[in-house]
Parts: structure tokens; sequence; C-alpha cells
């Protein structure tokens, strides 16, 4: 066995330059599948990620009322305690931050717009959702600041710039009409339009304060890691807060049925894309090896007339092929886990690719890919096997040939 | 020596090696082929869908209508449409014109309000515009003329509404003043069309009319173009017909500058492209890697024919010629098969039934491939160009290398 | 025609008066002597205004007491359509519905055909005196007559408007102007009455403006046609059964 291997080995060696091409065909094929892979998933991730980075976070916490008429944004039907909820749900593995949503008017100069106002804890909001990194201009709110921060294309819209005045009318949780004067500090441009076109986000102790709330907040946001089955996690949530059985969890499956913009470039086509790169991936391995290894028919014959036994050849050349499987393999993992990485954490501009869009807006187009470690497993072991069985048939090919013929074989 | 000849004399004497070499670079043709219509499938989908239900390929508005649209301005119209309309279809680019009108309403039902997006339209005129025969789930087409409508599947779960049953519509009509109208349900539709608003319904335009208090009035008129690639040239053109029929009030505007969806689509085709990148990096490595591999096994073969007197420069041209013509059958068989595949799908459709990952939107999309120059044609002189060009690199190497090292290399 | 006002306006809110020897409760009496009647009918016109223009409707209402009110609209693209308060509820009838529209909850918050008044305003919620504390806070002249300004702060929550005040003309008890406030102090609406005679021994106006302090060009104008106030009213105007007829 060992003199197998020793041999697989010397061999791996001898014909280097076979050796380098055979291993960066795989290695290539499987840093472009990594890639694609990786970057398919983004796609789908995307628009998920648009709602729940931005909009939804993983599940909110509301009183029934409220869900059913959720459009209105009707302030009276709010969680009166939100504290004793947070308390329920300590050990639960989520992340929570308090919200309360409402209609406004915001009016500058001489425009108004309708817009949806929501009022956020400047210290805990960041847990949950990324708004954050999403500044244009100026800065994110602090807490009890008489401020704004409002989306890119409304401020557009209305014509307001950072450290200018408005003011939103409103009315309270029991119906009086308010007037809240802010300063805007910060303009925000995110990948969700949604938020860029009609919102404005204040501190929670403001509208605490300015819409008599007491308190009391219309939802309460969650947050759990993307790898957790949003179904059965509000179902468990669900559970814990039986106690509280006027109020419901929402994931963000549901309150996202309205939306889904990107459904279209994410659809189903992107499997057989996939599916395509892993047939040519295929292709170009097989190819190299089945070719790598007819050139060695004579070298098998040799090796048979010195008389060494079949089984023994094909394993030497199972282990070669191996050896040339791990080697691109590998590198092809680690390549693809790099660049994976980078485009995971820095993506790809597509703002300088996009050029002139003339819908009057910016937008932003950083485009991100995932991790899908399912990829990167069913890539090695591919990788591996594929090299493995592509030397086993022009290898087998040759044990059933007469000897003779081996050698003379051109 | 006529190098010509002796390419063709190697090639058909190298069988399995040009075979496998050969097979390689048609295969990898094959797939970037099938691969670019299915991208420009998916692409080609979401603009018929832009065109079909948002703007057309031309929309006309009223000048200051866009400015407004938040505000819903049913004054800013475009009057005595059926005017405008036929005008439209007279002109032969034109394929189908429609009118349609926005408005909010209010709808009424056990003695709530709910808030609802209305679309009046031309039912029969939409017949192959917006199709709305194909979407119908249940019940019929409104009839024009009647206070009937259809409404989105969405919005009759969310009223628990059935067909045959009635519904009052509340509004702000034109001249800011309310009106009521009660509305016969005939049927239910649901649009495969992600990112379509869920609570909207379908009614007549003359009906409309009446409501609205808007006589002979839309809100816009869109056209649909024989040739979707004339937009910019037909916009031009329909501003000079409507300045004729001295409509200065109205503008027409192409598709590609309106709104966030062209936003999306470029997002989209900058995504492709990428992917398509990747195809081509991909399937460019494969047919090099087979060219490279052809080549180096040959080492003794081209110390035998340096031995014999052959120039490196001949050598290098020799095994050039062998690698074009390879190259060129292969990717034309190539080609030619991705064209046998596209085609028949094209018209069928790839049903991807598969349910995308998380949201159940209920979409079944069909993607139909299409086939376009950059499918065809470009793939083909890429591949054969890349296959000859491969070839260099091996070649001029082992024509460096001495005739006698050439030689004992195995 | 005050009927359709925000009545929170226009009553006896002047309890606190300290200036006169009059009485709190003999005011408002003189104040409402002067308002509610027992039958009303009046042919008037609305001017519904904003950016891009103004839009003119004309009614015609009738009302009995403080709580029943039917109006009909008579302009070309409104007619038929019509109005009904009894007490805190608004029914809304269109012709070319098939059912009468029940106006509850938020949707009393909606504005009457777009103007600067909204269906709250038109249903009184209670006693006022329940629900203001009102400060005499001097007395002006405006138009050199003499007002009383008064200052209105709501006793409890939920009410529109937390804060108002009123200027009441001294010798006719008709209130020429008042402006409401939001919660934190902002005016909100301004309202003024004019072209004030006399209809029947009371003192009427018959033109008021409201307007949006905060939008530039939103303002809701209305004018008294004709009006009578002895008017014998058909028996049941005031049903549901009359609205849909």
């Amino acid at each position: 066995m060992g003199f197998i291997v020793s041999l697989a080995w010397k061999n791996l060696s001898r014909y280097k330059r076979r050796t380098l091409i055979t291993a960066c065909a795989l290695a290539f094929g499987i840093i472009m599948f990594l890639w694609l892979d990786g970057m398919l998933q983004g796609i789908e991730r995307e628009s998920e990620r648009n709602i729940i980075w931005y909009e939804t976070g993983s599940a909110k916490l509301m009183t029934t009322e409220y869900q059913e008429d959720l459009k209105s944004m009707p302030l009276k039907h709010c969680i009166e305690d939100p504290q004793s909820l947070e308390q329920a749900l300590t050990g639960a593995g989520v992340t929570t931050t308090r919200r309360t949503v409402f209609a406004g008017e915001i009016f500058y100069g001489e425009g108004s717009l309708y817009v949806k106002v929501i009022a956020v804890d400047p210290e805990t909001d960041g847990e949950i959702y990324r708004l954050s990194d999403t500044l244009a201009q100026g800065r994110y709110l602090e807490a009890g600041e008489q401020g704004v921060v409002i989306g890119e294309w409304l401020a557009q819209d209305l014509g307001i710039a950072v450290g200018e005045e408005i003011t939103i009318r409103t009315r309270t949780r029991y119906g009086a009409f308010q007037t809240i004067e802010l300063i805007v500090v910060g303009v925000l441009n995110s990948p969700n339009p949604m938020i860029n076109k009609g919102t404005a986000y204040i501190p929670l102790s403001l509208a605490d304060e300015a819409l008599e709330m007491e308190g009391a907040v219309t939802e309460i946001t969650l947050l759990f890691p993307e790898w957790q089955d949003p179904e059965l996690k509000v179902q468990e949530l669900q559970g814990r807060l039986s106690a509280f059985p006027g109020i419901t969890v929402q994931s963000w499956k549901d309150l996202a049925r309205d939306f889904l913009m990107f459904a279209q470039m994410k659809s189903a086509g992107s499997s057989i894309l996939l599916i395509l790169v892993f047939v040519i991936a295929a292709v170009g391995i097989s190819n190299t090896m089945l070719m790598a290894v007819y050139e060695r028919v004579r070298e098998i014959g040799m090796m048979r007339a010195m008389g060494m036994g079949d089984g023994a050849i094909r394993a030497a050349f199972l282990f070669e092929a191996g050896g040339i499987g791990l080697i691109g393999t590998l590198s092809g993992i680690v390549l693809g886990l790099v660049l994976n990485w980078y485009m995971v954490n820095y993506g790809m501009d597509f703002s300088a690719i996009m050029g002139q869009m003339d819908i009057g807006y910016r937008v932003t187009g950083i485009f991100r890919s995932a991790w899908h470690p399912q990829a990167f497993v069913g890539g090695l072991i591919f990788g591996i096997v594929a090299a493995m069985v592509f030397s086993l048939i022009p290898s087998s090919r040759a044990l059933k040939m007469q000897i003779t013929e081996c050698l003379r074989y051109e | 020596m006529k190098l010509a000849r002796i390419a063709f004399r190697n090639i058909r004497r190298n069988r399995r090696r040009s075979l496998l070499s050969g097979t390689a670079i048609m295969i990898a043709t094959l797939f970037i082929t099938f691969a670019f219509s299915l991208i420009a499938g998916m692409l080609g989908d979401i603009e018929s869908n832009i065109v079909r239900y948002v703007s057309g390929h031309v929309r006309i508005r009223h000048v200051e209508y866009d400015e407004n649209e938040q505000l819903n301005p049913l004054h800013l119209s475009v009057s005595e449409y059926e005017e405008v309309v036929r005008q439209m279809e007279s002109e032969e680019e034109v394929a189908a014109a429609v009118p349609r009108t926005r408005f909010f309403t209010a709808i009424y039902r056990n003695g709530r309000t709910y808030a609802g997006m209305g679309l009046g339209v031309d039912f029969p005129r939409e017949a192959s515009v917006m199709r709305i025969q194909d979407a119908i789930e249940e019940g019929r087409l409104p009839q024009m003329g009647q206070r009937e409508m259809v409404l989105s599947a969405g919005l009759a779960e969310e009223l628990d509404l059935e067909v045959g049953e009635r519904l009052t519509l509340l509004t702000k009509n034109k001249y800011l003043g309310m009106s009521g109208m009660t509305f016969t349900v005939t049927g239910i539709v649901r649009f495969l069309v992600a990112g379509f608003n869920e609570s909207f319904f379908l009614v007549p335009i003359d009906t409309t009319a009446r409501f609205l208090k808007m006589s002979d009035e839309a809100t816009e008129v869109l056209v649909v173009l024989n040739d979707s690639k004339r937009v910019d040239e037909f916009a031009e053109k329909a501003t000079g017909i409507l300045a004729a029929m001295g409509r200065k009030n109205l503008s027409a505007q192409p598709w590609t500058r309106i709104g966030a969806s062209v936003g999306w689509m470029q997002l989209a085709r900058s995504a492709y492209d990428v992917i398509a990148l990747v195809f081509f990096i991909l399937a460019s490595t494969v047919i090099v890697n087979t060219t490279m591999m052809v080549i180096f096994e040959r080492m003794r073969e081209i110390g035998t024919v340096a031995a014999m007197g052959m120039t490196p420069r001949e050598i290098v041209r020799l095994f050039f010629l062998e690698a074009l013509y390879i190259g060129a059958i292969a990717a034309f068989v190539g080609v030619l098969l991705g064209i046998g595949i596209t085609i028949p799908l094209s018209k069928v459709g790839i049903d991807l039934t598969q349910p995308m990952q998380g949201v159940d939107l209920e979409i079944n999309p069909v993607v139909y491939p299409r086939l376009n120059i950059r499918s065809t044609v470009f793939v083909f002189f890429y591949s054969t160009i890349i296959a000859s060009l491969a070839s260099f690199i091996p070649s001029r190497r082992a024509a460096k290398i001495e005739p006698v090292e050439a030689l004992r290399s195995v | 025609m005050n009927r359709i006002l925000p009545l929170i306006f226009t009553f006896g809110l002047l309890a606190a008066l300290s200036v006169s020897a009059i009485t709190a409760e003999e005011i408002v009496k003189n104040v409402e002597r002067n308002e509610i009647n027992e039958a009303e009918r009046i042919d008037g016109s609305m001017i519904i205004s904003d950016r891009f223009g103004s839009r003119t409707k004309t009614f015609i209402s009738y009302a009995s007491g403080s709580d029943k009110m039917l109006l009909e609209f008579t302009n070309p693209e409104e007619r038929g359509q019509k109005i009904l308060r009894l007490e805190d509820e608004i029914y809304l009838y269109f012709p070319e519905a098939e059912e009468v529209i029940h106006l509850q909850g938020s949707a009393l918050k909606e504005s009457v055909m777009g103007s600067d008044f909204s269906y709250e305003d038109m249903t009184g919620e209670g006693d006022l005196l329940d629900q203001y504390e009102v400060t005499l806070l001097g007395e002006e002249s405006i138009e050199g007559r003499k007002h009383y300004h008064l200052e209105l702060k709501a006793r409890k929550r939920g009410l529109a408007y937390p804060k108002q005040e009123a200027w009441i003309d001294a010798e006719t008890w008709v209130m020429t102007r008042a402006n409401a406030y939001s919660l934190s102090g902002r005016l909100l609406k301004e309202m003024e009455l004019g072209d004030i005679r006399v209809v029947a021994g009371k003192y009427v106006p018959h033109y008021i403006i409201m307007r949006d302090a905060m939008k530039k060009k939103s303002s809701t104008e209305m004018r008294i046609e004709a009006i009578d106030l002895v008017a014998k009213l058909p028996p049941d105007i005031f049903s549901l059964e009359e609205l849909t007829w």
C-alpha cells in the first residue's frame, strides 16, 4: 500500500505541469462555482435583508388589534407594558428594541407630505436595524434630542437639507392634534426604496412625550440569527408569551407579504444557472483528467508488463487523481473563501456600473454575496470525487487492453 | 509545406485528442449560449412587466402630473383621451394604446373603511396589454360602462369578499368633493408579478370617469410599440404628434426615463452581466485548459517536427491553426446545439415551480429564454478566438525547447 | 349654519368671565339663545381652496336644535349627495351608492368634502364647559367693536384641539374669530366669521372662513345665501329613510 501511495506521490511531482494544469482547472471551476453560488444566494438574501435589516427585523410583537388594522397605524392599540414582554423574552435568544410608528404630515417651506414616522430608541435600535449604516449626510439620532432623520428621496422631494427645521403634524394616542418641531440631523439612503421615499425617524423619548404615550409603544422588534427558521422561532416565542394573550408575534414573512420588488431577480432561474456552471466546471475537470490519463496509457502498459497488478495500478492512479483533486479542490476552496469573504463584507459597487440612471433619485448599488456553507462542502466533495472518477475511466480502459496495445498507444 | 493541410491531418490523426478537446469547447459554448439566452429571457421578463403594467413603452401624461403624483391630481389629466388613444393607434409603430386612470379610494365595507388603489381601464383594449383575462382566477371581466369591478386576490381576502358581492367606494373626486358609488364584484384576479400592489382593483374607465366626475379624461395613456428598441425615437415623435393636435399640456416619456422600476431593471441587468461574466471566465478556462493540455501532451511530436527542421514560428502557427479549426467547428456546433435547445424552450418556457426560499408568493415563474446576437454570434466568435489564442502559450513554450528535450519529455 | 362649524368654538365658554357682572351661565344662555333654533333652513355655498385652485359647492341644510342636521348638495358635481347628523353619528348618502355610509371611529377624522372641517368637527361631543377650562384673557377691539378674548384649555384627554382661543363680540354674542392649537401650542386652524345680519331677532354670521394655518393656500369658506329660522320642516326629515329619498 505504502508503495502505491509513494508511487502516486512521485508521479504527482514528476508531471508537475500536468498536475498543475489539472489542479488549476479544478480550482478554477470550484472558485467560479462558489462565486456564482455566493452571488445568487446574495441576490436571494438581498431582498430578504432589505426587509429584515431596514423594515421588519426578524419579527415584531404587537397587539392583535393593532395587527388587524396595521395599515392605519392606530396608536390607541399600543403595547402598554413593553417591559414585561421584554422580560418574558430574556433567554429566548432574541435582541429587542422598542418602536412607535405613526402617520404624520411633514411640513417644510411651502410643501407638505404624508409620511410614516418611526420613533426609535437610538441606543438599542442599531442592534437590530442597520439604518445608521446608510447615512448619506449628517449623522444618526441621539437619544432625547429634538432631531429627525429622513430618507434621501423624501429630502429631495421637499428640498430639505441637514440642519433645517421641519414640523410634523399628527395626532396623539388620544386623538389630540399635535405638532412636533424638529431639526434634520441626518439623511439616509438605504437599499429600501420605501424608506427612502416616505419615512422619517425620531427618538422614542420625543414621541413618548409628544404623543402622550406614557411608556407605551406600538411594536417591539425582535432579531434572531438569519439561519433560524422564522416560522419555528415565532411559534416558540408565541409560546413564551402565552401569558400575554393580547399580543401577537409576526415574522418578517408575515409582515412582508405586500412587498418584494426583487423577487423577479432572485427567481428560480438561479438554480438553473447554478446547474449550468456546475456542468461546465465538471466538463473542464473531466476533460483534463481524461486527457492526462490517456497520455499515460503506455506507462500503464509498462507497469503491467513489469508485473504490477491491475488493482494496484488502478489504486495508484486513483490516489494520484485524489491527490490532484485534493490540491485543486483545496486551493479552489481557500481562494473561493477569500473571494466570498470579500464579496460578503464589501461586495461589488454597482453604482459605477449603473452609470446614468435617470430616475431622479440616487440608488445605492452595493451588492453583497451570502455565505452558503453547503456549497463549500459540496464543492470539496465533488472536486475530489470527480477527479478520481474521471481518472478511473481511461485507466480502466487501459487495463482492459492488451499489454502490447498499451505499449504501442499513441 | 502547407501548414493548413498539416494542421488538418494532425487533427484527424489524433482523433481522440481532437474529439476530447473539441467536445469540451463545444459543451462550454453550448452552455454559454443557453445561459445567455436564459438571462436575456429573465431580463426581458422584467422589462415586459414594466411595459405592460406600469408605463407602457411610452407614457403620455399631463406635464404637471408627475411632480404632483403623490396628491393624485385628477384635474391634471389627459382630456379627451379617446382622441389621443385613436391617434396613437393609427401610428404604424404602435402595437396598442390604452388609457388608464389611477385613483385612491376608501373602500367601505361592514362599517369599516379600507384603503385601496383603483385603476380605471379600457378592458377590451387591455386584452393585448395587461392581459387581464389571463389573470382571472374566478368570475369574469367587468363590462364597460357598468358599475362592476375585479379585485386583486389579496384585497378579496382582506375584505372577505366573493364574486357577486357588492362594495361601495368613497373617494375625493376631481372637484375636491366626495363621490360614492357601489360596485358589483364580477371577478378576482391574480397577477403573477411580484411587487404588484396587493390591494388594487380594476374598474371600467368610463365608469371611473363618472365616479370621479372626470368627463372623457384619463390620468395617463400608455403606448406599446411593436419594436421595443425604438422607444426614445417614438417618444419624440409622439411629443410632436401631441403638439400638432394642439395638446401642449401633454408630454410623452419613454419608459427608460420613468421611475424606480427602471433603476431596478438596470440593477438586474448589471447583476446578470456579472453572472454572465462568471460563465465566460469559466468557459474560457475550460477552453484554454483543454487546448493547453492537448499541446503539452504532444511535446514529443513537437520535438520530432522541430528536429526535422520546422521553425519555432511555424510550429506556433501550426498549433494555432489546429486550435483554430477545432475551436471554430466545436464552437459552431456548440452554438447550433444551444440554439436548438433554446428555440423550443423559448416557446414552451421553463416552469420553475420550485418555491423561492422562504417567501411563498404563490408565483410560478415561467422563464422564456430568448436568443439574441450576444448569445449566438458573439459567443461563437469568442469561443473560437479564445481557443486559438490559448494555443499560443503552450506552443510557444514548446517551440523554444531544444528538440532533444522535447523528444525526451513524455 | 353654525351647526356645521366646529361647535366647540361657539358655545358658552364664558364661565370664567370675570369682567362683567353677568354670570357665565347667563352668557352661555345668551349665546345659545342666539345660536340654537327650533328649526332652521339654510341655502348656502362652500368654497374649498387648495394650491391648485378653488371649487365651489352649493347646498341646502336643515337643522333642529343642536344635534340634528341634514345637508344636501345642489351643485352639479355633487348633486344629490346628503350628509345626516344625528347627535354623534354621521351618515352619508350618494346617489350612485346602494348603501348608506355610516361613519364611525377614525373615519370621523376625515375631512368633509376635502375641506378644512372634519366630520369630527361636526359632531358635538358633549358639554363644552365640561371639556374645556376657560380663562378670560381680556378685552380687545376688533374692527371697532369690543370683543372678549377667551382662552380654552382642554380638561381631559382625547379632545382634538387641546387649546383654543376665541374672540366674542360683547354686544352680539357672536364669535368673530377663533384659533385652534396643537398640544404643543402651535396654531393649526384660524377661523373668522363676518357679514353679521339680524335674522328673526338673532345675529347670524353669513360668512365663515376656516384656514389651515400650516398650509399656505388651504382654506374653506362658507356663505349663507338665504336663511329661514322659523321654517316649517317636513316631519321625519332627520331620518335614514329621508336620507335615501
